[in-house]
């Protein structure tokens, strides 16, 4: 099966001469559910957000279905970032607004500027945006403003906007981060639903090892902006925990 | 390179205050204490201020540098230490002696014979209004309100435009954005720097002394001060959401006017209500000098030596700018 995604010796360097990864490669899969796991600073985020092209990679290439996304720009980089949905730590939602408006910014990649600044979404758009609501169970919130929602509604949501933009690919950015343990589990179980049931591909960043076990078809660890270890979550013995983590470490549990 | 510039930068600065502290004590204290009041009006003396800008390298060379301190925010040691700390302190004390000296400071003529005879005319007239001119001072305090608000009006579109081009945090990825952001910023930070008295004196000659231009006036200095208030705030975004709707594809006006304009829109207008309320203070001082409304009558009225019209006018104004500032103050302690 040839790979969604292909990462060959990825590095990048920020303008501030930082270098936050060396030399990663690795594959991702249709349909699999990727875990990528590594301390604060690691380069998670780095990482994922070069396979959707928010930053440039300094050097190696990207590959998504088949089309090199390394230094694309302008109408292409548009393109390929409308196929890619994305979810963050801080939900990044607009706060003010109403849950459906939030949803239906997943589309504004498919509009023209002025149909979109004149908020004219079409009927279509907006029973998908209604239909990706009930997916993740809150389509009785559309109408409440989203900073009325609480954090796991909130990131919800979020997984409802990247929905409506119906992606190959979903990358979660430490989905649950600020969330609560019980919360947390309510949240990995939509993208869970999204990977099973709907066959979205999912690269998520993850910080607890027992959500890794649960969720995880197949997970990379980095280290110092390295690729240091890539398998299964069954993989994941003592050993390579402290080679990931450090040997200080010790293995907190979320239930 | 890096290290040799910071060098020249610091010297340069210990010149400058040399050559300073060299001028001001030859030509305003030295005479000043010699000669009392008999002292000639203060003229430049050249040798004064490149004696005083040698003494300052000298200072620089041997280490007991201000600039140097100032730059690195931390004291020299050794006996350095004490004489940047003695030269600041001799810095601040000339400069008040100066300052006292130049503005002619003399507490005796606030309570002298003739100057408490003045105050008492001029305090029982201004409690002792004309209310003849009641309507009309009214009148001419709409005005300036009106004008004040039209004023705002007109520039709050322009503002609200270039301030997006002033942002820091949205021009710096590319050269021609961060050189954009260059030439708006420099245009704005130089036409707040004129005063709105003297765009009311350049447009009073334009299209003649009244409210039009008074307004005008109050425009271009409006639009320079909201521009660069509303560009702080956008600098002051969270950034998420930019970067979610970024992810979604959109291109960047949407991804603007979708992210940051929903974080922006409260504060712009608490900003937008502020400015208002501060063009009614200033459309009274331009109405000095020929721009229209309270200010143009306050000014016929102290031409004319008429003490209880300006007394009049001066209570209408203070009540309507209290007013205004409890009401805009309620207003945006409502929208936070």
């Amino acid at each position: 099966m040839t790979p969604l995604v292909t990462a060959r010796d990825v590095s990048l360097v920020y303008p501030n001469g930082y270098q936050a990864l060396y030399d990663v490669s690795f594959d991702v899969h249709p349909g699999e559910f990727l875990v990528v796991i590594g301390l604060s600073g690691s380069g998670k985020s780095t990482l994922m957000r070069t396979v959707n092209r928010l930053l440039e990679p300094t050097s190696g290439t990207i590959t998504v279905d088949g089309v090199d996304v390394t230094h694309v720009a302008g109408e292409p980089l548009r393109q390929h970032r409308r196929n890619i949905g994305m979810i963050f730590q801080q939900f990044n939602l607009i706060k003010r607004h109403s849950v459906i408006n939030n949803v239906l910014y997943g589309a504004l990649g498919s509009m023209s500027t002025w149909q979109a600044l004149s908020g004219n979404y079409s009927s279509d758009q907006r029973e998908t945006a209604m239909r990706c609501l009930e997916i993740v169970g809150i389509a009785d919130r559309a109408h409440h403003r989203a900073d009325a929602l609480s954090g796991g509604q909130q990131q919800r949501v979020a997984i409802a906007r990247a929905l409506m933009q119906q992606p190959k690919l979903l990358l979660a950015d430490e989905p649950v981060a600020s969330l609560d343990p019980a919360t947390s589990h309510s949240v990995m179980r939509y993208l869970e639903v999204l990977n099973k049931e709907y066959g979205t591909t999912v690269v998520c960043n993850l910080h607890f090892l027992s959500l890794v076990r649960q969720y995880a078809s197949r997970v990379i660890a980095l280290k110092g902006g390295r690729k240091v270890f890539e398998g299964m979550p069954t993989d994941i013995t003592e050993d390579w925990f402290k080679a990931i983590y450090g040997e200080d470490a010790v293995e907190v549990e979320i239930e | 390179m890096t290290r040799t510039l910071h060098v020249a930068f610091a010297s340069a600065i210990d010149v400058l205050l040399g050559s300073y502290l060299g001028t001001v004590v030859w030509c305003v204290v030295v005479p000043a204490v010699v000669l009392g009041p008999a002292a000639p009006p203060i003229m430049m003396n050249v040798w004064a201020s490149v004696l005083g800008g040698v003494v300052g390298l000298c200072f620089s060379l041997v280490g007991a540098s201000i600039g140097r301190s100032a730059l690195e925010q931390r004291w020299p040691s050794g006996w350095q230490r004490n004489a940047v700390v003695h030269a600041s302190w001799l810095l601040l004390v000339v400069t008040i002696a100066a300052g006292w000296i130049i503005t002619r400071i003399d507490p005796l003529q606030l309570f002298s014979q003739q100057g408490l005879e003045g105050a008492s005319r001029i305090f029982t007239a201004l409690f002792t209004p004309e209310t003849a001119i009641i309507g009309q001072a009214i009148g001419a305090m709409v005005e300036t309100i009106y004008l004040a608000f039209m004023a705002t009006v007109f520039a709050v579109p322009f503002s609200f435009l270039l301030s997006f081009f002033s942002a820091r945090n949205l021009m710096r990825d590319t050269a021609i954005r961060r050189s954009v952001y260059v030439v708006v910023r420099f245009i704005t930070n130089f036409s707040r720097s004129i005063e709105p008295l003297i765009w009311a004196i350049v447009f009073s000659v334009w299209v003649g002394i009244g409210p039009f231009a008074g307004m005008l006036a109050l425009v271009v200095h409006t639009i320079a001060s909201l521009t660069k208030q509303y560009a702080e705030q956008i600098e002051d975004v969270d950034h998420g959401p930019m970067e979610a709707i970024e992810a979604t594809g959109a291109r960047r006006v949407q991804v603007i006017w979708f992210s940051v304009v929903p974080q922006c829109v409260i504060p712009f207008l608490s900003f937008t209500i502020y400015r208002w309320d501060i063009n009614v203070r200033m459309a009274t001082v331009i109405g000095l000098v020929g721009g229209g409304g309270i200010g143009n009558m306050l000014i016929q009225y102290q031409g004319l030596a008429q003490w209880n019209e300006v007394g009049m006018i001066v209570i209408i104004i203070a009540t309507v700018v209290w007013l205004m500032d409890v009401i805009s103050a309620r207003v945006r302690e409502a929208l936070k």
